[in-house]
């Protein structure tokens, strides 16, 4: 056959197969339709709806955001805990061992039982009792009787005091959540179980999936209202959700261009080409810095205290004020982040509970060296004012007031000061040799290997990235490097610094700092080269110890718990065990071609991510464009 | 017979042996504990485990997953679990077996593989054959040097850039999935024309690619033969150019193709780790780098096992068929 032929029979058969027309969404309404990605990306077995095991199932496809409602639901943008299937907040005995949960009436399935006491009483027994389950050790560990005392009323006995109980069904991400016992007291072996189709308590029901794993679509229920999501906010206005994970930033990119995904998570780079290339798109910022700034999570550098000489604080302190945050962040993030000094993030809950109430400390608090004859002080309020200054020179539009600043870049940071890093290092017994790199007390050259994951978009990388520079121009011979068995060697303890979070996150939607502070904990400490249960940094303190200690006796809403916070978090300042830096700079992408009203920084009526379970939540507030 | 046969069938028996051996080796001196990121994946979302049940947990994961006891025990598991065709269940999704993972992915993989490496040798070698024959030709030099610009061209950026111009710039193909949302999987015109569109990009890259590559190989093996004498005979004896070129020339140079394309055709268990990445297309070699990354012993193993067995196989059936493309090893 000649090429000519060859050629003709290719360009036939191309427009053959294009012109027979395809739609990525057959028989769908598009006008009707909210198209998301799927953050944990690929799903590994898409015909198992079964999250109650100890295992991941991608609970991200819509599982945790539309199929299923938890007890109590933490909302960190307004600051509060949402009561979802429970009609109330927790009731605990006085010494906590008791704890009484009352349901909502008039929730149910979306096969129309009604979610009931039996459903909860049944799915912590299963739980409890079968090794396999998730939450199988909580529940084995703490819950000695659970039962009803009416259809809405179930009481839990505790075989200890245990105030945060409940934290176990207070949805931030992964939460126990009540599962139908009609269905599953049927099921041979709740392991291999694969509850498929699923029954949902939330709005949306399964309509399809995908089984090779890369999309699922939701339906909304025609009983919504029989939803804790249709009770508390009204009716979700997409008739389907697709949870549709299209690869790679770069194809999410593409997918939005062609307005083929309404909700996405990008890169920074990738961001700015969407935004450049489809005029409906945009961030949670509508201009710079883009970035969401209520994500619940501090990033930053953890430094292996358990091994020499991290476990110096005068060493940790030194390695604090060789970053200059304003170069860091211009590095890492191109200015795109809020700058956090202490172990919490800086969102605007946090700020206000916690942030705003301690500025006088922190200001005021110094560090056991002096300056010209001054006990030195470390906090730096200008910090954001520095990184403003950046912002312009790249040319980015930043207001002047420094309290709108402030509010764009946080509060401040600790000082830029390499002449106190050095004198924290000299009394130490650390010099510099001729070349000005500095000497461990031994003489040997002082090397640091900072530790990620290889995933460069990720914050724990671009952290590490940027530090190990700023360390290295202090005059330590720091290197960022990357494997893939990070959190195996960081759980060992195999490590120096890491790109791990510098402390667990908190609620987020609650001032209790018991989540936080509790992996710092001395009994969870363990030698180098044995796993780690506590934070990753191995650090402890008897002072720390005390306050946890504290604060597990006392109910977590009262005014002792916010003081105990508080003084936690001063420990963790003068002790610095680990660096935290910015707050997690979520990128979000929202396509406004066929959704609009999304809850940006300019409209936060709820958290923005379509990944989290309060994703329900948004959905009656979305409006359609019209456009079909 | 026998004795060509019996060594090759030794061989096929003791390469699966040391393969599988090895392959139960290596996962475990990787410095990845499979519980540890397990416990990592759940809770890196936020997801918070209190330390005390962390630690029950974690003694729960090691019995559930059979990592208790030595190596000598597991590996003796290992080969009974083998001889039942059970690869065990997954450890990263636990407790579904690894076998159904494989059975979600592996059709994938098979089709879209063995169709392009099918296409790619065949298109390969006849333009790469007819290429060396008629070096002299205009058409072949355009071939010749076409084939010398793409062959170097990294596998990523030309899926990518096919990509671009046909997912993107022109949308003609899906940018992703196997096939579209809310198709049905059944043997009707509709489904199979979806699935075609769906894995055209894909294979489009692969078989541009692959053809340059066969086409390279076969035109320098066919522009040495067509020096040898029985060919300048042919010539002589005044056969037809075409005749020639496929009866005499090209024929003789698909030995050492054929067993190329056997062990092209082995390599399909192993996926294409990539083109899946690229075009979000369902397949093996996303369900292995899981698998490592996760430390999923099991899964890795059934991968890496039915490779090596499709390898094996594949060598061994390209020795006991050579008899008949080559009368040498007849005669012999």
């Amino acid at each position: 056959m000649s090429m000519k032929k060859i050629l003709m029979v290719f360009g036939i058969l191309s427009l053959m197969i294009s012109v027979i027309g395809f739609s990525q969404l057959a028989n769908l309404p598009r006008n009707e339709t909210l198209i998301v990605d799927v953050l944990s990306g690929r799903v590994g077995t898409p015909d198992n709806f079964n999250v109650w095991v100890q295992t991941w199932r991608n609970p991200d496809r819509g599982i945790q955001q539309l199929m299923l409602e938890p007890l109590w639901m933490v909302e960190y943008v307004t600051g509060e805990v949402i009561n979802a299937l429970a009609a109330e907040p927790p009731i605990y005995n006085e010494d906590f061992t008791k704890m009484t949960v009352k349901l909502r009436k008039g929730m149910y399935w979306s096969d129309g039982v009604e979610i009931t006491a039996d459903d909860l009483v049944y799915s912590v027994n299963l739980a409890k009792n079968t090794p396999g389950m998730g939450y199988n050790a909580q529940f084995s560990l703490y819950v000695d009787k659970v039962y009803k005392t009416d259809d809405y009323t179930v009481i839990f006995e505790l075989k200890e005091p245990n105030s945060r109980f409940h934290t176990n069904f207070v949805d931030r991400w992964g939460a126990f959540r009540p599962l139908p016992k009609h269905i599953f007291e049927k099921a041979e072996d709740p392991l291999t179980f694969t509850f498929n189709p699923p029954v949902s308590s939330g709005p949306y029901v399964l309509k399809d999936y995908d089984p090779a794993g890369y999309w699922t679509l939701w339906e909304l229920r025609k009983d919504w209202d029989r939803t804790p999501t249709g009770v508390l906010y009204g009716n979700p206005k997409p008739r389907y959700v697709l949870y549709y994970y299209y690869g790679p930033p770069e194809k999410k990119v593409i997918a939005q261009v062609q307005h083929k995904l309404d909700m996405t998570d990008l890169t920074p780079e990738t961001l700015r080409v969407v935004l450049k290339r489809n005029k409906t798109s945009r961030a949670y910022r509508r201009e710079y810095p883009y970035v969401v700034n209520v994500d619940p999570c501090i990033t930053g550098i953890t430094l292996n205290t358990a091994k020499f000489p991290f476990n110096i604080r005068d060493v940790r302190w030194a390695l604090t004020l060789a970053i200059d945050i304003a170069e860091h962040m211009a590095i890492a993030f191109d200015g795109m982040a809020t700058m956090g000094a202490m172990h919490i993030p800086p969102t605007p809950v946090y700020i206000n509970w916690y942030y705003k109430p301690m500025e006088e400390w922190l200001k005021n608090f110094t560090l056991d060296i002096e300056v010209d004859g001054k006990s030195f002080k470390p906090y730096d309020p200008e910090a954001p004012l520095r990184l403003a200054e950046y912002a312009k020179k790249r040319g980015y539009k930043v207001p002047d007031d420094p309290e709108k600043i402030k509010e764009m870049f946080g509060l401040g940071w600790w000082k830029y000061a390499p002449d106190v890093a050095a004198k924290l290092l000299e009394r130490n017994g650390f010099k510099k040799d001729e070349n000005g790199k500095w000497l461990l007390p031994d003489g040997t050259p002082w090397k640091i290997q900072i530790i990620t994951g290889a995933n460069p978009s990720h914050p724990a990388y671009r952290n590490a990235m940027a530090v190990a520079q700023l360390w290295k121009k202090f005059g330590i011979d720091a290197e960022h490097v990357t494997s893939e068995m990070e959190p195996t060697l960081v759980g060992h303890g195999k490590f120096d610094a890491g790109g791990t979070w510098p402390a667990t996150e908190p609620w987020g939607g609650h001032p209790d700092l018991l989540r936080t502070f509790s992996t710092w904990y001395s009994k969870y400490v363990e030698p180098i080269g044995k796993q780690t249960n506590g934070h990753s940094s191995r650090w402890s303190d008897p002072r720390m110890d005390k306050i946890i200690e504290e604060m597990q006796k006392i109910n977590w809403d009262s005014e002792q718990n916010f003081e105990f916070g508080m003084e936690g978090l001063k420990l963790a300042v003068e002790e610095m065990p680990s660096i935290p830096t910015v707050a997690y700079p979520g990128i979000v992408a929202w396509d406004e071609y066929y959704w609009t009203n999304y809850p940006g920084a300019e409209n936060p009526y709820c958290q923005p991510y379509h990944h989290w379970p309060n994703f329900k939540y948004m959905l009656p507030f979305l409006e359609p464009t019209g456009r079909r | 017979m026998k004795r060509y046969l019996l060594p090759r069938l030794v061989q096929y028996i003791l390469v699966i042996f040391i393969g599988v051996t090895i392959v139960f080796i290596i996962p475990r001196l990787m410095p990845v504990d499979p519980v540890q990121q397990m416990i990592n994946t759940i809770t890196m979302r936020g997801a918070y485990m209190d330390p005390e049940a962390l630690e029950q947990l974690r003694e729960s994961l090691k019995e559930m997953y059979g990592l208790e006891g030595g190596m000598f025990t597991q590996y003796v598991n290992l080969w009974q679990r083998l001889f039942r065709g059970d690869f065990g269940p997954s450890l990263s999704q636990f407790p579904t077996p690894v076998i159904k993972l494989i059975r979600i992915s592996l059709p994938w993989t098979i089709g879209l593989m063995a169709s392009t490496i099918l296409i790619s040798w065949t298109l390969g070698n006849i333009f790469g054959g007819l290429a060396g024959f008629f070096s002299y030709k205009r058409w072949a030099k355009v071939f010749e040097n076409l084939a010398m610009v793409i062959r170097p061209i990294p596998y990523y950026i030309f899926a990518l850039v096919i990509l671009i111009i046909f997912a993107y710039l022109l949308p003609l193909f899906p940018l992703a999935g196997g096939f579209s949302v809310g198709g049905k999987a059944t043997w009707s015109w509709d489904f199979i024309v979806d699935v075609i569109k769906h894995a055209f990009l894909p294979a489009l890259s692969m078989i541009v690619l692959g053809t340059a590559g066969w086409f390279q190989t076969m035109r320098l093996i066919v522009s040495n033969l067509v020096r040898e004498d029985h060919v300048v005979y042919a010539r002589a004896g005044g056969l037809p150019e075409l005749k020639i070129a496929f009866k005499y020339v090209i024929k003789n140079a698909m030995l050492p193709q054929i067993t190329g394309l056997a062990l092209s055709l082995g390599q399909i268990f192993g996926g294409a780790l990539i083109t899946e990445i690229v075009f979000s297309y369902p397949g093996i070699g996303g369900l292995l780098y899981n698998g490592i990354i996760s430390g999923d012993y099991n899964l890795i193993m059934g991968i890496t096992i039915l490779s090596i067995i499709a390898i094996a196989t594949g060598t061994l059936l390209v020795d006991l068929l050579y008899p008949l493309f080559d009368p040498r090893v007849r005669y012999r």
